[in-house]
């Protein structure tokens, strides 16, 4: 049946709208506007403090520590929550039966649906990095020494566009009621899984954003504070981030309702670009190497500058024997001071003994499967002037309890006791009793000839002690003084 | 012509909605009449690009929209009130038709007068401000028919617009109709005859997927005098005698 109305109807001429970024940034005012994201940072704040901002600042003043921490934690916050929210945003025109009425709108889908995430993206940034803002400037009130690390937040702020992909294009691929809460508790055990499977320093998933270096070392007090902070895992890791971020919103203009040919093709190269950054950077991660400084060190990325030492001027104590520290770990120096004084008084002014106790890098080795070996970089005594280096026990054991710290850093002052008088394992008796004397008589065997000894040569006031010392040291060192000749 | 479809058929499945309809509609109000199932809204789906058809042609606006290029430059011009009205609660009246005004790719310097006159023809300007999700199913119709004219569309499709509308706003609603068929063609696809009657220049009536009717609302009242049909009014009686012809 064919019928015909009164009148042709005059085709008004269409127009492309003259300013497209206009219109596009008022769209995206109006997605940050009415966005959900504002809801859920009370709740991203309270985890953020909870979770990372207590632990970081559990942790002393050094932003090696606190960035580092900041990084693998955060992660752990934001992520499930930017991925449900993305991806309950992501559905909301299928949930809110609006898809017919945005179907006949001249924009492409994949426009509109771009402005979605990007303002969800935003709200998600803003909110990690004012949550960032708040760690770090507390941490500088506390006077943390040197400058910020900024490359863990630049991974951590990298990483929220990509999960906010994640979950959007779930949500729009996949809407329904549980997608979001489905793709939030997953994206948050994908993310926690990963982190098991690192084996090594070589491992393809030290490209997870929760990688702040290497896996076993994380956070570790030795690393980036004598040496830079080697940005090649980081820039690995904003390299997947991007490929992530773009394959997946490549993804989204893939359908045939997303758009027109033209913006279907730059989706499949999008897309194709992004699968083969995120493939670079996953294999780029795998020849990875953990460094003597204790970073992951990428060969096609290492800069040979970045090795060089960064220069301090170190803060020393007024013991007999100076006590100096890196000032980043200013903090340690009272008990460390403390600790090795008594020995330190003893030793002062004798033939040999070191001019200042100088605290020492560490130096790492990544051993079979994650474990890691940490020394000290160098020999533990230079001569010309003497110098020895401490190596203090946050720098290799993580934190420690005051108690165990000074415990450790007296051991280290029996090796500088040794060191001095030529103590060890092959020590003479009269190097034995003296290193006893010096350091604790109790400590050897009670009755034995040696201990009789040692509890003599301890009875002497110090100042007999010292010039004995100061007379006969290079001989005792030499193993030429018997127990017999110990006054 | 801004409507001309020729031996459009759309299927789902196995079920055939539309049936090799032919239909053209220039500038005025079109009603589309006929009993739940007839294929009305899968018509005016068709006509709003938003599902092609099975077979046919379909010419809008004096392009083609299965022309990616051409459907785009249609849908600038089109204003289109679905069935089921979705919205986001979250948004106010004024961002709700803004949001689309901008989707709709109107000149971006344009769209705020063009919103506030939007809200203004239905009737709104008091909830402008006021949240979706606040608004009574009657000024969620408004809300839609705001949206889908904030463009001053050249082919404006709605189906059950009055649904959920008081007699009042509804009254209003047909002047609206009438105002905006003098340059634009509007076709309603509706279940209330007495809209048919009051607005429309021009009536057609689908039953089973085919139109079965076509002409103006004084031909279609023609067709119930001296009949036994069923109906209160004129035009209802009219209604009920040819979807008896047709079933007979």
């Amino acid at each position: 049946m064919t019928a015909a109305s009164a009148g042709p109807a005059p085709i008004v001429p269409v127009r492309a709208p003259r300013v497209p970024f206009a219109a596009a940034g008022r769209l995206l005012r109006l997605e940050l506007r009415r966005n959900a994201m504002p809801w859920m940072v009370p709740l991203v704040a309270v985890l953020f403090w909870l979770i990372t901002y207590r632990l970081s600042m559990a942790h002393p003043p050094l932003w090696n520590v606190r960035a580092m921490t900041m990084q693998t934690t955060a992660s752990t916050v934001f992520v499930p929550i930017v991925v449900g929210t993305a991806a309950w945003l992501g559905s909301r025109e299928r949930r809110s039966a609006i898809t017919d009425l945005l179907a006949v709108t001249a924009r492409p889908p994949w426009a509109r649906k771009l402005a979605t995430w990007v303002a969800t993206t935003c709200w998600a940034v803003a909110a990690y990095l004012g949550c960032v803002a708040v760690l770090y400037v507390v941490t500088a009130r506390q006077g943390a020494w040197g400058a910020p690390l900024w490359w863990p937040v630049a991974v951590g702020a990298a990483s929220l566009p990509a999960f906010s992909a994640l979950g959007f294009a779930a949500g729009a691929l996949r809407p329904g009621r549980f997608t979001a809460p489905l793709v939030a508790v997953a994206a948050f055990l994908a993310l926690e899984l990963t982190a098991q499977f690192i084996h090594g320093d070589h491992s393809y998933w030290q490209v997870s954003p929760l990688v702040a270096g290497p896996w076993e070392l994380a956070g570790d007090q030795g690393v980036a504070t004598f040496y830079r902070y080697l940005p090649d895992l980081p820039i690995v890791q904003l390299m997947f981030a991007a490929g992530l971020t773009a394959a997946l919103l490549g993804v989204l203009g893939l359908p045939a309702s997303a758009g027109g040919r033209w913006l279907r093709r730059s989706a499949a190269t999008i897309t194709a670009a992004g699968l083969v950054a995120a493939g670079a950077a996953i294999w780029l991660a795998g020849t990875g190497r953990l460094d003597t400084h204790g970073m992951i060190a990428i060969p096609v990325l290492h800069n040979a500058a970045d090795d060089r030492p960064i220069p301090y001027t170190p803060v020393c104590s007024a013991t007999p024997i100076p006590v100096c520290l890196h000032p980043a770990y200013g903090s340690y120096l009272p008990a460390a001071a403390a600790a090795l004084e008594p020995v330190l008084a003893e030793l002062a002014g004798l033939p040999g003994a070191p001019v200042r106790i100088s605290q020492a890098a560490a130096t790492y080795r990544q051993e079979p499967g994650n474990d890691v070996y940490i020394g000290r970089d160098g020999p533990a005594m230079t001569e010309t002037p003497p110098v020895y280096h401490l190596l203090l026990p946050v720098q290799y054991a993580g934190s420690t309890t005051t108690g165990a710290f000074a415990a450790e850093v007296r051991r280290q002052g029996g090796d500088i006791v040794n060191l001095v008088i030529g103590g060890g394992r092959s020590a003479t008796g009269a190097q034995q009793a003296v290193a006893g004397a010096l350091l604790k008589p109790s400590a050897l065997p009670p009755g034995t000839p040696v201990a009789a000894a040692a509890q003599r040569f301890a009875a002497l006031p110090p100042a007999a002690r010292h010039t004995w010392l100061m007379e006969h040291v290079v001989a005792l060192r030499a193993g030429r003084i018997t127990l017999a000749e110990l006054p | 012509m801004n409507v001309a479809i020729t031996d459009v058929t759309r299927r789902f499945g196995r079920t055939l909605a539309v049936a090799d309809v032919t239909l053209e509609a220039g500038p005025g109000v079109f009603g589309l009449l006929g009993p739940n199932g007839a294929g009305k809204t899968s018509l005016l789906r068709m006509l709003a690009t938003v599902i092609p058809p099975s077979s046919g042609r379909i010419r809008l606006l004096g392009r083609d929209p299965g022309s990616y290029g051409q459907r785009r430059q249609i849908r600038r011009r089109l204003g289109y009130v679905p069935q089921n009205l979705g919205y986001y609660p979250g948004f106010t009246v004024v961002e709700f038709i803004e949001y689309f005004a901008l989707l709709k790719e109107m000149p971006s310097a344009g769209v705020h007068r063009a919103v506030a006159a939007a809200v203004e023809r239905v009737g709104l300007g008091e909830k402008a401000t006021a949240k979706l999700r606040t608004l009574s199913g009657g000024m969620l119709r408004r809300v839609a028919i705001a949206q889908a004219i904030v463009n001053e569309p050249d082919l404006l499709l709605l189906d059950e617009p009055t649904a959920g509308l008081d007699p009042e706003q509804r009254i209003a609603f047909r002047a609206l109709l009438r105002d905006l068929g003098q340059d634009a063609t509007v076709i309603v696809s509706t279940h209330l005859v007495e809209d048919v009657g009051a607005a429309c220049t021009e009536v057609a009536l689908m039953d089973r997927g085919k139109l079965v009717f076509h002409g103006s609302p004084a031909d279609l009242t023609a067709r119930g005098e001296g009949t036994t049909a069923a109906g209160d009014a004129p035009l209802e009686r009219g209604y009920s005698a040819v979807l008896a012809q047709t079933r007979s």
